[in-house]
């Protein structure tokens, strides 16, 4: 396209972006909240870009950014999963510890006889870490379907067991010690990128995937929705929420494999503020608490924001403290914002909804 | 019916009580029996005495998120409502230039923390938010805000009104091999646990909150000032987690802002382990007194026991999901015992909530 001879070559680029742009958007059909967190995740990085660029700009600061989305990233995601069958998971991070240590245990006990082979032995030793993460969704999972323990109360008991565990394993003290080939997966960058944002992207999308098109994530999201409702259409709702705590174990189990990947140690106390920081994440990422709502992206726009929020306040010399109070800030006024325009458009029906 | 058998299985039933406390009591009771048999050192009074301790702080806290559960809420802000008025209290009278007095600082404390609990009552009421996700974020904010604005340093020594408190006993019982000393600041918690038994048992206020716990629109057409009723329990909510956090201070004859925060879940299992319904509009006081001695005669327990303290919080999960994994099942056969019933109804006496 040659612009040289138009009248007014800028306007005429600017147009074409315009619609472009407009005609992109149209395609990408979101919802409000992944809108609404879209736009935070700009405004936010626009604000430190502002702010700080020197320090919040440079490649550095980026790349962290993107190393330390991911195991919220993916814990937050798996939180969502429990959110929307209307449960909760608050054993998450206690299966991710203990996964690490399991993993890290393992590579410790046969590197001491043959550090070759543990090095070998990377597969198996992630492939067990996974499991012990199955593992623990497969007793969140009888404990809410077959048993039949409110979400809230069966996890809050298996977090205290599998923490417990973690604990008395590892006598309080921080293991050290992970096969070389992960750790350096975790150091690694695929133009630019950290290997470990792609592993979320990938989890992110099979889980988003999972949600919308397969059988099993239409019933999960009917079970949140409403539950006589879905039994009564034939869903059963036992092997669903089974499955829904299978997969949360499941991928809290990823993330203890990213949480060794990241640093190559393993305690039983690592993240404990992720607990209620996830649920934030998620809730934020425009999950309905009481279930039958929930988008991953969304929640993977969260968790990029509080990411950016976090790493943006360190940019411009804010504590970490600062940090708290603003993602508590963010948290309930958004939460307002919701329940304010939702009232309002129910007491003003069709005339002058804004969209 | 006839009357002997009638009366029997009333009188079981109150024994059990309205929220299992007598199957509660019967396993504490079951666990100090145990323990005291496996190691002799565990039945005396030095032992019952530092539990009695040990519990104070937990006790208030619980009985505070017992009367949000019974709302029919969930509350994860209070650890930080506690620390921030008990940290601010003390750098208040920090350095001796204001020394307030032991009431007045308990006051000042309180009053912080009634604000604090407003702040959290006045949002979930007035938006109609989850408890959850409101706490959650107050909890940050208040966590931010202390060591933002207050300070984040540990002071060490306590003013003197305070420092005096730390170290006094209401019971000094002289033994041979030395002395079991009950601390003062177990007035306060048996003061509020029996007041508030009375409140909720008595008032209009306490059985407004289980009727809003229990269903919310109905307490509203029954005409209960339901705004009014949330925001006053948030209140005194975060109040009483102020007087833990003094407390907590004294007890600990330091002040840290990093204390306590963390803890929330835990206080909340021993509100669970006490019979309270997450969903509302059930538990009571003595459940909730029950809960807590028996996680603190747990921990206890376990060190005397020989069992490496680690155990500990996984004995109070496991303990946990069988309380709870028993009541589900019990509601499940209740609830098809029911169904069977409906085919063939048959007069059943009302449960006394």
């Amino acid at each position: 396209m040659s612009t040289v001879e138009k009248p007014n070559p800028l306007k005429q680029v600017n147009d074409a972006v315009d619609s472009r742009w407009s005609e992109l958007l149209s395609r990408v059909h979101m919802e409000r909240t992944t809108r609404r967190m879209l736009a935070l995740v700009v405004i936010a990085f626009a604000l430190f870009a502002v702010l700080a660029p020197n320090v919040f700009l440079s490649a550095i600061n980026l790349q962290n950014i993107a190393l330390a989305s991911p195991e919220i990233g993916i814990l937050a995601v798996a939180m969502m999963l429990a959110m929307l069958t209307g449960g909760i998971d608050l054993s998450l991070v206690s299966i991710a510890n203990l996964s690490a240590i399991t993993m890290s245990t393992i590579y410790t006990a046969v590197a001491a006889t043959d550090p070759a082979q543990a090095e070998a032995m990377m597969p198996v030793i992630v492939l067990a870490g996974v499991l012990v993460g199955l593992a623990g969704g497969a007793i969140n999972g009888v404990l809410v379907s077959v048993v039949g323990i409110t979400p809230i109360l069966a996890t809050l008991g298996t977090m205290q067991i599998y923490n417990g565990v973690a604990v008395a394993w590892t006598g309080g003290s921080t293991l050290y010690g992970a096969p070389s080939a992960l750790t350096a997966m975790g150091m690694s960058t695929l133009a630019g990128v950290p290997l470990l944002f792609l592993a979320f992207v990938l989890v992110a999308v099979g889980v988003g995937a999972l949600l919308n098109r397969t059988p099993l994530g239409l019933k999960v999201q009917l079970q949140g929705a409403n539950p006589t409702a879905a039994r009564y259409s034939g869903i059963r709702g036992r092997s669903v929420l089974m499955s829904t705590y299978l997969l949360t174990g499941l991928l809290g189990g990823i993330a203890g494999v990213l949480f060794l990947a990241r640093n190559p140690t393993a305690s039983a106390d690592y993240g404990a503020s992720y607990v209620l920081l996830v649920i934030v994440i998620a809730v934020l990422g425009g999950t309905n608490p009481n279930g039958g709502y929930a988008t991953v992206l969304g929640v993977v726009l969260a968790t990029l924001t509080l990411q950016i929020v976090s790493s943006g306040f360190t940019a411009v010399r804010l504590s970490s403290y600062e940090y708290a109070m603003a993602q508590g800030v963010i948290l309930i006024a958004v939460m307002v914002l919701d329940q304010v325009r939702w009232r309002r458009r129910r007491r003003r029906p069709a005339a002058t909804v804004a969209a | 019916m006839s009357a002997p058998q009638s009366s029997a299985t009333s009188w079981a039933r109150r024994l059990r009580g309205a929220n299992n406390e007598g199957v509660l009591a019967l396993i504490l009771l079951l666990v100090v029996v145990g323990m005291s048999i496996a190691n002799p050192v565990f039945l005396t009074l030095p032992t019952a005495f530092s539990i009695a301790r040990d519990a104070i702080v937990p006790l208030i806290l619980a009985l505070g998120v017992l009367l949000i559960i019974i709302l029919g809420g969930i509350d994860v802000s209070f650890a930080a409502i506690a620390v921030f008025a008990g940290y601010a209290t003390v750098r208040l009278m920090e350095g001796g230039t204001l020394d307030l007095g032991l009431v007045a600082a308990f006051a000042v404390a309180i009053v912080i923390g009634g604000c604090l609990g407003a702040i959290n009552g006045w949002v979930i009421a007035r938006f109609r938010l989850p408890t959850l996700i409101v706490t959650l974020g107050t909890q940050g904010i208040f966590k931010g805000a202390l060591l933002t604005y207050v300070g984040g340093k540990y002071i060490a020594n306590l003013p003197e009104s305070l420092a005096g408190v730390g170290t006094a006993n209401v019971l000094e019982v002289s033994l041979e091999n030395g002395q079991a000393n009950l601390h003062v600041m177990v007035i306060p918690a048996v003061v509020l646990a029996v007041v508030l038994a009375w409140v909720l048992r008595r008032t209009m206020f306490g059985r407004s909150i289980y009727a809003i716990g229990g269903d919310i629109e109905a307490a509203r057409r029954a005409g209960i000032r339901v705004v009014r009723v949330q925001v006053w329990v948030f209140v005194i909510v975060g109040a009483m987690a102020a007087t833990a956090g003094m407390i907590y201070m004294i007890l600990g004859r330091s002040a840290s802002p990093h204390e306590l925060v963390g803890t929330e879940l835990d206080i909340i299992a021993a509100v669970v382990l006490g019979g309270a319904s997450i969903f509302g509009g059930r538990g009571s006081v003595l459940g909730t007194v029950l809960g807590v001695l028996l996680v603190q005669v747990i921990n206890n327990s376990l060190i005397l026991a020989g069992v490496p303290s680690a155990w500990q919080r996984a004995a109070v999960g496991a303990l946990l999901v069988v309380g709870v994994g028993i009541q589900a099942i019990a509601a499940r056969r209740a609830s098809q015992v029911r169904r069977v019933q409906e085919v063939a109804p048959e007069p059943k006496e009302v449960a006394a909530v």
